[in-house]
C-alpha cells in the first residue's frame, strides 16, 4: 500500500471511528494510559518504587495505612501530609578551624494535627558534629539533637524525631511549663511532634497546634581532615500521605498504580498480539486445506474452547510459580481460540478468490498462498478479536496474582489486591487500598473493550443493524 | 516435437454429492458429472474455442487442464507426456508451460499488491530472475509485450487504478513472464467494455502470432469464438457434442443444440424488431449435471429427438466432413 | 402518437468527497406510447443512472440538479418521496433492476414476494392479488406452481421472468429495463427477448426503456436507440437509422465497428483506444473528443450540440451536419 493509501484509508477508518462515541472514549483513556508508561519516571513519586516495591526499608519514611491526601477536603480538622522537605539554604563556615556545613529547610505547618514523626537522613564520611536545631514561628527554638557520628564509609544515618530527639524536650517544654510538671512527666510519653508544633499555652496538658513557618536546621561540623557530609534530607511522615494513601506496608499506593500501567498493558497488549497471530494462521490454515485437516482442527480447537481457563491457569501457576513472561505464554495458549471462527470463515470466502486460483496457477506454494495472500488481508479483521482478549488477559492475570500465584518480581495491580485481602485491608476499612487497584483492572478493562467493539463495528459492517 | 501440443482423452471429472444417512448406509455415492469424457486434440499455434451455456462445464475442463484440480479419469497428454497426475516438482515445469487468463480481471489480482508484485510473483515462485535488474527487466518486457506503456508507470499502480483492460492485460502479462506455449484463456472479454473487448482480443492475436502461443478459448459468446478462433467445441453438460472449424460450426452447425445456440446470438442488425425467434430447442432448463439424462444427453430439450435418442447408448462423435465431427444420432436425417 | 415520457434537460450530479460527478448532464429525450428506448453506452456513462432518475430514485450520493421527468402529463422531479411511492413508482413507472433476479429474499416463497410487493403498492384484497399474480405469471410464461417454489429453486431465466411480472403488476405505463439480459446464457438470452417482444405486442401501450452495454441486444427490441457517452447523450435514432450506414457519430460507429458478428470473418476487429472520461474532471469540448480519430481543433474547445440531422435522427458531434 502505498503511503498515500495508507493516509486515506487511515482517514476513513478514523472518520468511521469518530461516529462511535464508546471507541473515542476508549482511545482517550488509552493514550492516557500510554503517556502514563511513557511519562512514569517523571510521575512516579517514589522512583525505586519500580524495583523496590517488596523492599520494606525503601517505605520506611512513609507513614502507615495513611489516607491519601485529598482526603483532608472533606475533614475539619486537617491531617499534616507526608513531605520531603526542599533544601532552603546551604552555607559553608569555618568556626574555631573546623569545617562547618549550614543547611535549612523550611516546614509550611498548616495542620490541626501534627504528623507522626520527621525523618532526618544524613549521609557523610568520617567523623562529624550534627547540630540539629528547629525554629518556630513564635520565634522560640529548640536544639533537637547534638551528637556525633562516625560514618563509615559512605554510610546513611537516619535520625527520626520520635527516637532520636526526646532528650531535648524537657528543656524545651520547661520554658513554657512548671519545671516540677515538666519532670514528673514520663520523656518516653511525650510524642515529640505534638510539642514542638503546638502553641505554647497549655502546651503539655491541651497542645494547640501553632500554624505557621518551621525551620530546620541542620549544621554539621566536620571534624576531621577528610569527614564530608552531604545528601542531607528531611521527611515529614505525616497522617496523610501520597494521592492515593499508603499500605499497612507503608508503600505508596499510587506509585504501585503507575508502576503497574505498564505490565497491565505490556501483558494485555502481548497476550493478544501473539494468540491473535496463532489464531489467524490456526484459522487460515484450517480453511484453506479444508477437509480432514480442517475437520481435525476445528476438534481441536472446540477442545480448547470448551475448557475452562481459571483453573487451568490457576492450577499451572501453582505448579510452575510462573514469571510475568510465561504467564502470559500459558494465556496465549488459550487465548488463540478468539479469532478462529472468524477468520475461518473468512478464509473460506477467500480461498474461492480468483487470485487465489490464479497464484495456485502460478504455481504457488501453500506457504506462500496462506503468508502472503490470506493473512495480509485477515489481519485487519482480527483487530476487533484482539482488542478484546486484551482485558480478558489484564483480568486474568489480576485474577493469578489475587490468590497469590503471580510473579513476585514487579508490581501488578493484581498484586496489590491480592496484598489488600491479606493485609486485611477490608477489615480495617483501608478503601484506598482497594479500590483504585480495581478500578484501574475495570477501567483498563472497558478501554480496550470499548476500542474492540468500535473496531467490531467498522472492520465487520455485516453485523451492523443499521 | 509432436504437432499435437495437448491431447486431452476422455477426460471426466466427477464431483461427490452429499449423502442422507440412507445412502450413507447403503454405501450409495451420486456424483454431479461435471465433465463427462470429453476427448479433444489442440495442435500446436492453434486456437480452439471450448463454447457452452453456464454449468456445460467448460470452465472445469480448463481448471482440469491447468492442473487446479485432479481429474476423476482420463488422460492429458502435454508434448507427448502425460501430465493427468503431475506432482511438484515436475507439476512446477508443466506450469511454466500452460499458463491461465481468468475471466474476472478485477477479482484475478490481490487488491493489495501493486502491478510490479503481481508481475513478481511468478518470477519468485520459479526463482527465475538472478538479479533485481533482470527482474525489473522481465517485468519490464512483459507489461510492454502487452502494450502497459509506460511500463514503470503501471509497475507503481494498484490494480484496482487500472480498467478493465488495462488489468486484463497485466493479468496476460503476468502469464507470459513464464514463457508458456499455451494460454488458457477462460472468458477473457466477457466481463470488459464493448469497447476495449475488441483491443484485447486484438492484443491477443497479437501475441499468438508473436509468441506462436496455442490457445485454449474458453467462451459462452459464439461471436467473439467466431473472430477469435480457429476450431471450435461445443460443449453440452459435460461432453463435447461438436468440434470443427470455426466457420464450419458456425455456417454448418450440425448438432441441433450448435443451432439452437446459433440462432439465439443476436446481431447488430436492424429488421429484427418485433420478430418473434422461434429456437429449435424445447423450452425448458439445461438438466442438472447430477441427473443426466440417459442415451443422447441432448433428447430432453432436442425438438428431433426419437425414441432411439434415449433407447440407444450415447452416439460418439462422427466426422461429418473436413475434421467437422458431430454427435447426433439422426444428423442425416435433420440435416 | 402521444409522449407517455419526456424528458429535458435532466441533470443529475453525485456529490462525492472527491467533487461533483456529473452522472448526467443535460439530457433530453422523450418516450412515445408503445416505443421502446435502447439506452446504450459503455459502463460509468450514466445509463443506469438514467433509469433510476426516471422514478426519482436516484442512489446517494446524487441528486436531480435540474431538469424534468413529465411523465403521463406530470413532472415528478418536484414530487416528494411518498408522493412517488404513492402514486409515481409501479403505477406509472416501473423497473426491472439490474441483477434483480439475485436479489429475490431466499427465506420466502415466490408468492409471498409477488404479494409483498403488490400489496406495498397498493391495497387489496389477497384473492385479487392472487388472481392478478397468476395473471401475470401467464403472461411471463410461467406456470402458477412457481408461486409455491423458493428463489434458489428457480433457474436464472425463471427468476428474471418473475421479477418481469413483479413490475408488470400495477399495468404501468412506462417500464425501464436495466440490463435484463446480461449473464443470462445466450438462448435464455433470446428466450426473455421474446418474452418482452411477445408483452409489447399483446400490450400495445406499453412504452419500454431497455438500458444494456450490447448493441447486439438493442437490436432485437429497440425502436430507437439512444447512444450515450460521458454522461450526455452522443446520438439517437431509429433501429434503421443506427444499425445502417447512418449512423453519425464517431462513437457509434466505432462501437458498431468492435462489435464481432457471427456470420462474418473479419481478420482485424476495429476498438476504441483509451478509457471512458472520468466525469469528475471532463475533458473540455467534446467528451468524445480524445478517443475520436476524427477529431478536430474545435472539438477539442467547444461542447457540440445535439441537433436533428434528419427526422428523429439527432447527433452531437462537430464534424455531422457542419459545414467547415
Amino acid at each position: 500500500m502505498s503511503a498515500q493509501d495508507l493516509t486515506y484509508w487511515l482517514k476513513d477508518f478514523w472518520n468511521e471511528f469518530k461516529k462511535v462515541p464508546s471507541g473515542i472514549i476508549g482511545v482517550v483513556i488509552l493514550l492516557l494510559a500510554l503517556a502514563i508508561v511513557f511519562f512514569e519516571h517523571q510521575i512516579l513519586p517514589f522512583p525505586d518504587g519500580n524495583t523496590r516495591w517488596r523492599d520494606i526499608t525503601y517505605w520506611d519514611d512513609n507513614p502507615k495505612s495513611a489516607p491519601p491526601v485529598w482526603t483532608n477536603i472533606f475533614r475539619s480538622k486537617k491531617l499534616a501530609t507526608s513531605a520531603r522537605l526542599a533544601l532552603g539554604e546551604k552555607k559553608m563556615n569555618a568556626m574555631e578551624g573546623l569545617q562547618c556545613v549550614e543547611q535549612t529547610f523550611d516546614y509550611d505547618y498548616q495542620f490541626d494535627s501534627p504528623p507522626l514523626d520527621i525523618i532526618i537522613r544524613v549521609k557523610g564520611k568520617s567523623s562529624v558534629l550534627l547540630v540539629i536545631k528547629l525554629a518556630r514561628p513564635d520565634n522560640f527554638g529548640v536544639e533537637l539533637l547534638q551528637a556525633q557520628f562516625d560514618f563509615l564509609g559512605d554510610e546513611e544515618k537516619r535520625l527520626s524525631l520520635d527516637s532520636d530527639a526526646r532528650k531535648s524536650l524537657p528543656d524545651f517544654l520547661s520554658q513554657f511549663a512548671a519545671p516540677e510538671a515538666v519532670r514528673t512527666i514520663d520523656p518516653s510519653t511525650i510524642v515529640p511532634t505534638r510539642v514542638l508544633f503546638a502553641k505554647t499555652q497549655d502546651i503539655l496538658t491541651n497542645p494547640q497546634p501553632l500554624k505557621g513557618k518551621y525551620r530546620f536546621t541542620v549544621t554539621a561540623i566536620l571534624m576531621q581532615e577528610d569527614s564530608k557530609i552531604h545528601d542531607t534530607s528531611i521527611v515529614i511522615s505525616g497522617s496523610t500521605a501520597g494521592l492515593l494513601g499508603t499500605d499497612s506496608g507503608k508503600r505508596d499506593i499510587f506509585t504501585g498504580i503507575i508502576a503497574g500501567t505498564k505490565w497491565a498493558l505490556l501483558l494485555g497488549i502481548l497476550t493478544a498480539l501473539i494468540s491473535v497471530g496463532i489464531g489467524v494462521v490456526y484459522g487460515v490454515v484450517s480453511a484453506y486445506f479444508g477437509g480432514v485437516v480442517d475437520t481435525i482442527m476445528s476438534r481441536v480447537f472446540e477442545i480448547f474452547v470448551s475448557v475452562p481457563l481459571l483453573p487451568v491457569l490457576i492450577v499451572m501457576s501453582a505448579v510452575f510459580k510462573p514469571s510475568i513472561w510465561v504467564l502470559i505464554l500459558m494465556m496465549c495458549c488459550f487465548f488463540w481460540t478468539g479469532p478462529v471462527k472468524t477468520v475461518r470463515s473468512m478464509a473460506l470466502q477467500l480461498k474461492e478468490e480468483t487470485y487465489i486460483e490464479a497464484t495456485r496457477a502460478l504455481g504457488g506454494s501453500h506457504l506462500r498462498l496462506i503468508f502472503k495472500h490470506m493473512v495480509p488481508i485477515l489481519i485487519p479483521y482480527s483487530f476487533a478479536s484482539m482488542a478484546l482478549s486484551v482485558p480478558s488477559a489484564i483480568v486474568y492475570e489480576a485474577t493469578i496474582s489475587l490468590i497469590g500465584l503471580g510473579d513476585a518480581t514487579i508490581v501488578t495491580w493484581g498484586q496489590i489486591l491480592h496484598d489488600a485481602l491479606t493485609g486485611g485491608a477490608v477489615l480495617s476499612s483501608i478503601w484506598w487500598w482497594v479500590i483504585p487497584p480495581g478500578l484501574m483492572i475495570s477501567l483498563m478493562g472497558m478501554t480496550f473493550a470499548f476500542i474492540g467493539f468500535a473496531m467490531d463495528k467498522i472492520l465487520h459492517p455485516k453485523l451492523r443493524t443499521r | 516435437m509432436p504437432d499435437n501440443i495437448l491431447e486431452v482423452k476422455n477426460l471426466t471429472k466427477w464431483f461427490p454429492l452429499r449423502r442422507g444417512i440412507w445412502q450413507f448406509l447403503r454405501g450409495q455415492q451420486r456424483y454431479a458429472r461435471a465433465v463427462d469424457g470429453v476427448s479433444f486434440v489442440i495442435e500446436r499455434g492453434e486456437i480452439l474455442g471450448l463454447i457452452g451455456e453456464s454449468g456445460c462445464g467448460k470452465t472445469t475442463t480448463g481448471k482440469l487442464i491447468m492442473k487446479l484440480m485432479e481429474a476423476s479419469s482420463g488422460e492429458i497428454i502435454f508434448n507427448g507426456e502425460n501430465v493427468t497426475h503431475l506432482r511438484r516438482p515436475e507439476l512446477q515445469k508443466y506450469r511454466r508451460s500452460v499458463q491461465m487468463i481468468f475471466q474476472d480481471p478485477y477479482a484475478s489480482m490481490n487488491p493489495r499488491f501493486k502491478i510490479r508484485s503481481v508481475l513478481q510473483e511468478p518470477i519468485v515462485i520459479h526463482s527465475l530472475g538472478r538479479s533485481y535488474n533482470e527482474r525489473e527487466a522481465m517485468i519490464t518486457k512483459a507489461l510492454e509485450e502487452v502494450k502497459l506503456m509506460p511500463a514503470t508507470d503501471f509497475m507503481s499502480r494498484f490494480p484496482h487504478m487500472l480498467s478493465g483492460g488495462q488489468r486484463q492485460r497485466a493479468a496476460t502479462a503476468r502469464a507470459l513472464i513464464l514463457t508458456p506455449s499455451m494460454l488458457v484463456a477462460d472468458e477473457p472479454v466477457s466481463m470488459i467494455d464493448l469497447s476495449t473487448r475488441a483491443e484485447i482480443l486484438q492484443m491477443m492475436k497479437t501475441l499468438h502470432k508473436e509468441l506462436n502461443l496455442t490457445y485454449l478459448y474458453i467462451t459462452h459468446d459464439l461471436s467473439t469464438a467466431r473472430y477469435f478462433t480457429d476450431r471450435i467445441a461445443v460443449m453440452y453438460l459435460g461432453k463435447i457434442v461438436e468440434i470443427g472449424a470455426a466457420e464450419d460450426v458456425v455456417e454448418k452447425p450440425g448438432h441441433p443444440y450448435t443451432r439452437a445456440l446459433i440462432e439465439a446470438v443476436c446481431e447488430p442488425v436492424t429488421g429484427k424488431l418485433d420478430l418473434i425467434k422461434h429456437l429449435p430447442i424445447k423450452e425448458g432448463e439445461i438438466p442438472s449435471p447430477a441427473n443426466i439424462p440417459k442415451g443422447c444427453r441432448f433428447h430432453t430439450r432436442c425438438i428431433h429427438a426419437k425414441p432411439e435418442c434415449w433407447e440407444q447408448a450415447e452416439p460418439d462423435l462422427i466426422e461429418i466432413g473436413n475434421k467437422h465431427k458431430v454427435a447426433c444420432r439422426r444428423y442425416n436425417e435433420i440435416k | 402518437m402521444t409522449n407517455v415520457l419526456e424528458v429535458n434537460n435532466l441533470k443529475l450530479y453525485y456529490y462525492t468527497s472527491k467533487g461533483v460527478v456529473r452522472a448526467l448532464d443535460d439530457i433530453t429525450f422523450s418516450l412515445q406510447e408503445g416505443e421502446t428506448l435502447g439506452i446504450v453506452g459503455e459502463s460509468g456513462c450514466g445509463k443506469t443512472t438514467a433509469g433510476l432518475a426516471l422514478l426519482n430514485m436516484p442512489m446517494p450520493p446524487g441528486k436531480i440538479a435540474g431538469g424534468q421527468i413529465i411523465i403521463d402529463g406530470q413532472d415528478i422531479v418536484p414530487l416528494a418521496e411518498k408522493e412517488m411511492r404513492r402514486h409515481v413508482r409501479w403505477q406509472k413507472i416501473a423497473m426491472v433492476f439490474q441483477g434483480a433476479m439475485n436479489c429475490l429474499t431466499p427465506v420466502f416463497t415466490i408468492g409471498k414476494l409477488m404479494m409483498e410487493t403488490m400489496l406495498e403498492h397498493k391495497t387489496m384484497k389477497k384473492e385479487e392479488a392472487w388472481h392478478i399474480i397468476e395473471k401475470y405469471l401467464g403472461y411471463v410464461g410461467l406456470p402458477a406452481g412457481v408461486t409455491k417454489r423458493y428463489p434458489h429453486e428457480l433457474s436464472g431465466g425463471m427468476k428474471q421472468r418473475v421479477v418481469i411480472a413483479m413490475a408488470l403488476f400495477m399495468n404501468p405505463k412506462v417500464v425501464v429495463f436495466d440490463e435484463p439480459t446480461t449473464a443470462l446464457d445466450v438462448i435464455v438470452q433470446c428466450q426473455i427477448l421474446n418474452l418482452i417482444k411477445k408483452l409489447k405486442l399483446e400490450k400495445a401501450l406499453l412504452s419500454c426503456i431497455f438500458i444494456t452495454h450490447d448493441l447486439a441486444t438493442e437490436a432485437e427490441v429497440a425502436n430507437r436507440i439512444m447512444v450515450m457517452y460521458g454522461g450526455k447523450i452522443a446520438e439517437i435514432g431509429t433501429n434503421q437509422q443506427i444499425y445502417s450506414e447512418r449512423a453519425a457519430h464517431p462513437y457509434t460507429k466505432k462501437l458498431l465497428a468492435a462489435t464481432p458478428r457471427l456470420h462474418q470473418k473479419v481478420d482485424h476487429l476495429s476498438f476504441i483506444p483509451g478509457a471512458p472520461p472520468d466525469l469528475l474532471a471532463p475533458p473540455t469540448g467534446c467528451r468524445f473528443h480524445l478517443r475520436c480519430e476524427v477529431a478536430m481543433g474545435k472539438c477539442s474547445a467547444q461542447e457540440p450540440p445535439l441537433i436533428e440531422i434528419e427526422p428523429d435522427h439527432k447527433v452531437a458531434c462537430w464534424k455531422v451536419g457542419y459545414k467547415e
